[in-house]
């Protein structure tokens, strides 16, 4: 038998609706757990969110000092290469800056006795070292052939004249040329 | 409106029983809410609250009808429920005969209050109210008439003291049902064939005889006073004859006054009746099931 249900005739209300089906109830639970879900979420969201923005300022202060550093580096970098430029040149210059000592031995030793250097000028090219620019002031009767002793000297110190000139001024006779090294 | 209905889906509102929603026992519809029950007889109303923990609390009787008392405990009553809502024992005017083939079934109950005519067919009388108690084992049913017009007064009494009835039955009938419910329950061996059992409440008396497992005979009279033992016997003793000696006597009974209940069981000890009442039976009966 089931369970007592007391009678009742009172007069029926026409203003009611039928009660919802006790699965609907699924729906409020839904939306319950949704809200408490959606919540978490957000606030875990947040939490991440608050996080990030700390790790992107310690990231972006981390890069500051990053780019801070390379920069001095570059900087650094830069200098040493200009300073190593300018060393590469005065190495170079220096390779081609050869002693002209031995050039000035040989003209005075190719020179015959009788005639008179009255004037020896050795100048070295600035953008090539190794080029040197000679004037020769001879006094004397053999100079054409003290020149060509003088040349064929030079020729011994692996050296060779380009863009001789003589000119005569009176009896002094004045050799112009660029005296360029030969490669071995 | 679509708000309302909104909130009271979030706040499952929407599922719970409404308050006069008579498929639910008022325990379950008044879970966690005070509610008021009334008891309606000729001449006097009673009355007792029910708290928020399904216990009744303080209770009261008055003598006259339910339209001299109501203005007068109007605002004592209010105060004793949420909503307004009230359950209402009606006493007297009423009829309760024995009935053989009537309609069975789940949806039985809802269509008397319906359609009854559909239920009793040429039984229905426009100007009646109806109950039924139907015999667990056989095709006998106890049918419960009364007056529509008392029904109605007495909702039109409350609705001017700004309560609803939330529930309006016999409380006589509604002992007898829940005493047939509680022997057959008992009986689990086999139910006595022969039994009689005699229910009183608030002035109300209702014999019913059971004899070879039938219902054989219901007699009731309404608007008995604490003095009428007598009448109450006159009542008692034809159909205590009916019965073999030494057949089952069943009583229940409950009201405001004892001295009825005590003097009537005095003579009913002499034939070996069984007591069935119990505290508060009628407020228990319709304020819990």
């Amino acid at each position: 038998m089931n369970e007592y249900l007391c009678h009742d005739f009172k007069t029926p209300r026409t203003d009611t609706s039928r009660r919802l089906p006790s699965s609907f109830r699924a729906i409020p639970v839904i939306f319950y757990v949704a809200l408490v879900g959606s919540s978490y979420v957000m606030t875990m969201d947040y939490f991440n969110y608050k996080r990030a923005l700390k790790q992107k300022t310690e990231a972006q202060e981390r890069k500051k000092l990053s780019e801070e550093q390379r920069d001095a580096f570059n900087n650094e970098k830069a200098s040493l290469e200009s300073e190593a430029t300018k060393a590469e040149s005065v190495a170079q210059w220096m390779e081609g800056a050869r002693n002209i000592q031995p050039i000035a031995v040989k003209i005075a030793r190719a020179v015959q006795p009788e005639t008179r250097i009255t004037q020896v000028t050795l100048e070295r090219s600035e953008q090539v070292p190794a080029n040197l620019a000679l004037t020769i002031h001879l006094n004397g009767s053999q100079v054409p052939n003290e020149l060509a002793t003088i040349e064929s000297a030079l020729g011994q110190l692996l050296y060779r004249s380009y863009s001789a000139q003589q000119t005569k001024n009176g009896d002094v006779v004045e050799y112009h040329s660029t005296l360029v090294r030969q490669s071995e | 409106m679509l708000l309302d209905e909104i909130k009271s889906v979030l706040s499952f509102a929407a599922f719970k029983a409404d308050p006069d929603d008579s498929a639910v026992p008022w325990g379950k519809r008044y879970e966690g809410r005070k509610s008021l029950l009334i008891n309606v007889s000729r001449g006097s109303v009673s009355w007792r609250s029910v708290n928020k923990r399904g216990r009744f609390e303080e209770g009261g009787v008055q003598e006259g009808e339910l339209a001299d008392s109501a203005p007068q405990r109007a605002d004592e009553w209010r105060g004793m429920v949420e909503g307004g809502w009230c359950s209402v024992s009606v006493n007297h005017r009423f009829i309760i005969s024995l009935e053989n083939n009537l309609m069975r079934g789940h949806n039985c109950v809802g269509l008397l209050r319906t359609n009854p005519r559909a239920v009793l067919g040429p039984k229905y009388d426009r100007g009646k109210r109806y109950a039924i108690c139907h015999h667990p084992e056989t095709t006998a049913s106890l049918l419960l008439a009364v007056e529509e017009s008392l029904v109605k007064v007495t909702e039109d009494v409350l609705k001017t003291v700004n309560l609803k009835p939330g529930r309006v039955c016999c409380g006589l009938f509604a002992m007898l049902e829940h005493a047939i419910l509680s022997i057959f329950r008992a009986s689990s061996g086999g139910t006595p064939t022969d039994f009689v059992l005699i229910a009183a409440c608030e002035g109300s008396l209702g014999v019913l005889v059971q004899q070879e497992g039938q219902w054989k005979d219901i007699r009731c009279r309404s608007g008995l006073g604490p003095e009428a033992v007598e009448t109450a016997l006159q009542i008692i003793s034809p159909l205590l004859a009916k019965v073999p000696q030494g057949s089952p006597v069943y009583f229940i009974g409950d009201g405001h006054d004892n001295k009825f209940r005590t003097e009537l069981m005095l003579h009913l000890e002499k034939v070996g009746a069984t007591d069935l009442t119990q505290d508060d039976l009628l407020w228990s009966i319709i304020g819990e099931h």
